[in-house]
């Protein structure tokens, strides 16, 4: 009795043994799995080998969320071949989630606050509110440092290629935050300037206005012999870049000069300026609903003729609104005009350039990203040579053909047998011309402005000295970014407000100089104090 | 003794009312957990808030982000248009169905009463974007309400451009939204009214003003009441959805209002705490206005909330 009693025990305890060794090492096995996983994607990949440049596609199963805002023809981001295609040829799979269109700051903002992160966010991470150092901070994305040493390769050749660009990259403290999109070329950086109709100019038997007052003399001859019921008009945003108010030694926004950083409005020519674009205002030579205009009111403008010119982009103006209004009148024509001067033969002081590293669409890798090496593998496809052309090209055979030596986009993209425009077309196959972690190709550029009028439009609009003006990618520390963010978020307020009235007439000329006492009660100058010290830090890295 | 006496009266109730307690639960329910519940999230008024460390997690700030509202250089200006347009909304708009009700109930052809008001219902199911659209479109220089504006001495330019016309835009284009909608209820109050009032006015010789003035409104004066005290209580929530598809840096001296202001500066710098904090201070004031207007109603009507 005893001893069956013992033997059974004993059973039962070799049983229990048994059990618990396979639950370990079950346990043991999921262990391994997963760091594989983490670390490499999928065990049986060479790709692990730190530093070193893998194969596409990957093998893996893991799946990553992507989120992006992308404008596109397709009702969801996942219906667009170009991410079909990225996802077989770099063999990640991914999940989109995409916020409707123009909402994508809104959107973040509560995505953040949900706390729950996909892997990987395609945003303005440089314009981050408290700067990308306090996006890093505040846990929502990873400073990239180690992966792109260990798991980019193609980025990391291309920035030890290009020192100046890597400097533009990383935040004072030196930290990486994303996958970038850079313009390859600097004729990708010039896209916007002042457009006038070239068939008025050409048939008043006027030149190319280039200073104020031969801009005068222009606007008054299409309202008085062209029947423009509102000669010029913009939406006022455009003339951040520098057009018009550059003329007058000033500017909307920050700009610094041999090292010192300026506030443009505080800047006695904004005042100059103001009185200018008051007197045109009255003279029926600005647009009467100046404040008011967006893009659909400045369509109608161009397209009606109410308009003979305005300041805009040589795609998406230009290249916009000429076939419409050729369609009325085969001769019109939208010429550039260069940034207007005060004195015949000066070089305009600013006008639109981008830096090669625009801040738009970059793509950050989160921190609850599920597997870093993964990402950063998808990420670094696009700077590899074959990740170039196809974020550049497409597919071969299909959005371009090889001519010689000059990968030629295909009529599906250019001549869309579905009536997509260009633009349209090419955002279901390339992402030349929306941005993206890769760098963009001026092969593009030449082949998408198909008017000869684009094509000098960029070399009329390059020719200004704003590289000498424009203030670099600087950060400020996440405190400081917060107070300047305070700050400024009254300052613009005060300056827009200022604006506006001023050139309407609801207030005089004279009463600029009591908005600087305002401006100098909400501590514009510890706003100039903290963009200076950000840029000294910028020009010591 | 007496505690006994009322804890045992209450087993008692909920032995003999089990079903009905048991019917009550979810109601309960659902205001504790969705609106109870969300309340502790105030707290993040009081801390600088970051998603990932959690509200409990973050660090206090204290009354920081309150300072820094009523420290703001607009604070006051916002302050006072969001006042000033709730108030005008108010006296105009808030009368404006009870009128519109009036003179339906007076209507007695059944297809013009009908027609009548599913014309007026109609602008309240267009989404607010396509109306700010038409409102744009129709008051800039040669839309047609500047058109006509011009017979009366404007002057052709943007009405939207005029801080002056603001708040008579945004008054009139609330009511040509709302009056329809808002007029459902009272039309319904007044179907509620006993007819034999009428008959009984009409034989002591009133006619058809006396007896909407004797009859039809005391009959609807409760509904109106209600309705006055809970609008109270949404003084200062002017919605940021009409006014920042409206306005513009020219008219922002008479059309930012707080709502407007903390969408530039809170929601879109991302800062939580801070919208937060003046979420708070609004509710605050509402809380405060509406206890006011419902003790004053009390006192002077005997309708009240509570």
């Amino acid at each position: 009795m005893r001893g069956i009693s013992a033997h059974r025990t004993k059973l039962v305890v070799t049983a229990l043994t048994a059990v618990m060794l396979l639950i370990a090492g079950c346990s043991g096995n999921n262990n391994g799995a997963n760091s594989a996983a983490s670390s490499g994607g999928s065990s049986s990949e060479p790709a692990s080998q730190e530093g070193a440049s893998v194969s596409y596609p990957i093998t893996t199963d893991q799946t990553l969320t992507y989120w992006a805002e992308y404008n596109t023809t397709k009702s969801t981001i996942d219906e667009v071949p170009f991410f079909q295609e990225w996802q077989k040829r770099t063999g990640v799979p991914l999940k989109f989630t995409s916020p409707p269109a123009g909402q994508s700051k809104d959107a973040l903002n509560i995505l953040l606050a949900s706390g729950d992160l996909p892997d990987m966010i395609e945003y303005d991470w440089f314009n981050f509110p408290g700067g990308p150092e306090k996006a890093i901070a505040d846990g929502y994305i990873l400073r990239l440092n180690d992966a792109i040493d260990k798991y980019a390769p193609n980025l990391k050749k291309y920035l030890q290629e290009h020192p100046e660009i890597d400097k533009m990259l990383k935040t004072d403290n030196g930290s990486y935050y994303t996958f970038p999109f850079l313009r390859g070329d600097p004729l990708l950086q010039v896209y916007q300037g002042p457009i006038v109709r070239g068939d008025w100019l050409e048939e008043l038997g006027l030149q190319t206005p280039e200073t104020i007052d031969e801009w005068h003399t222009v606007l008054k001859a299409f309202k008085e012999q062209k029947g423009a019921t509102a000669p010029l008009s913009f939406q006022m945003s455009f003339l951040n870049e520098g057009a018009f108010v550059g003329a007058f030694n000033a500017s909307r926004v920050w700009y610094q000069e041999d090292g010192v950083v300026k506030y443009g409005p505080m800047q006695s020519g904004y005042k100059d300026f103001l009185n200018t674009f008051h007197n045109w205002y009255d003279e029926g030579l600005l647009d009467k609903n100046i404040a008011n205009v967006d893009g659909k009111a400045l369509d109608a403008n161009i397209t009606t003729g109410a308009t003979g010119a305005t300041v805009h982009n040589s795609g998406s103006g230009i290249g916009k609104w000429t076939p419409l209004l050729v369609e009325n009148d085969p001769k019109a024509k939208l010429t550039a005009a260069p940034y207007p001067v005060i004195n015949k033969g000066d070089i305009p002081k600013f006008g639109q350039k981008d830096p090669i590293y625009t801040t738009g669409t970059n793509v950050a890798i989160t921190s609850k990203a599920k597997n870093v090496e993964l990402a950063a593998r998808l990420l670094d496809y696009g700077y590899s040579d074959e990740g170039h052309m196809y974020f550049n090209f497409g597919q071969e055979g299909l959005s371009y053909e090889m001519k010689g030596d000059l990968p030629t986009y295909t009529d599906l993209l250019m001549n869309n047998p579905e009536k997509l425009s260009p633009s349209q077309a090419m955002s279901l196959y390339i992402r030349a011309n929306y941005g993206g972690p890769f760098v963009q190709d001026k092969r593009y550029i030449k082949q998408y402005l198909t008017l000869p009028e684009q094509q000098s439009a960029l070399e009329v609009w390059t020719k200004t000295d704003v590289d000498k003006y424009k203030i670099p990618q600087v950060t400020p520390t996440p405190e400081e970014a917060s107070e300047l963010a305070q700050i400024m978020n009254d300052v613009n307020t005060l300056i827009d407000e200022m604006t506006l009235k001023i050139i309407l007439g609801n207030e005089k000329v004279d009463a600029y100089d009591g908005y600087m006492e305002k401006l100098k009660s909400l501590k514009i100058d510890r706003a100039i104090e903290i963009q200076q010290a950000a840029l000294d830090r910028y020009n010591k890295r | 003794m007496n505690k006994a006496t009322f804890s045992g009266r209450l087993f008692r109730d909920f032995i003999t009312n089990k079903y009905l307690y048991l019917m009550m639960l979810p109601v309960v329910a659902y205001y504790a957990v969705f609106q109870y519940a969300p309340m502790y999230g105030v707290l993040i008024a009081f801390k600088d808030y970051s998603p990932l460390k959690g509200i409990m997690g973050s660090p206090w700030a204290g009354l920081e982000h309150f300072k820094a509202f009523f420290d703001s250089y607009y604070f006051l200006r916002v302050l006072k248009n969001t006042v000033i347009i709730s108030v005008y909304s108010l006296l105009f708009e808030f009368p404006a169905p009870i009128l519109l009700a009036l003179m339906i109930n007076e209507v007695r052809s059944r297809r013009y009463r009908n027609l009548v008001q599913t014309v007026t219902y109609m602008p309240y199911f267009i989404s607010m974007i396509v109306i700010a659209g038409l409102i744009r479109d129709f008051t800039d220089s040669g839309g047609v309400v500047n058109t006509l504006y011009s017979y009366f001495g404007g002057d052709g330019t943007s009405m939207l451009q005029q801080s002056g016309l603001f708040r008579p835009l945004y008054i009139l284009s609330e009511i040509w939204q709302k009056i329809g909608w808002e007029s459902i209820i009272y039309l319904a109050a007044l179907m509620a009214i006993d007819q034999e009032q009428y008959e009984a006015a009409r034989i002591d010789g009133a006619g058809r003003l006396k007896q909407m003035w004797y009859v039809t409104l005391p009959g609807i004066l409760p509904t109106i009441v209600i309705l006055f005290i809970l609008r109270m209580g949404n003084l200062l929530n002017v919605g940021f959805e009409k006014i920042i598809l409206l306005y513009n840096p020219v008219i922002y001296d008479k059309a930012d209002v707080i709502s407007s202001f903390v969408y530039r500066k809170g929601l879109l710098e991302f800062s939580w705490s801070y919208s937060t904090a003046v979420g708070v201070f609004n509710s605050l004031i509402n809380l405060t206005l509406l206890v006011l207007a419902n003790w004053i109603s009390k006192r002077v009507s005997n309708n009240s909330l509570w």
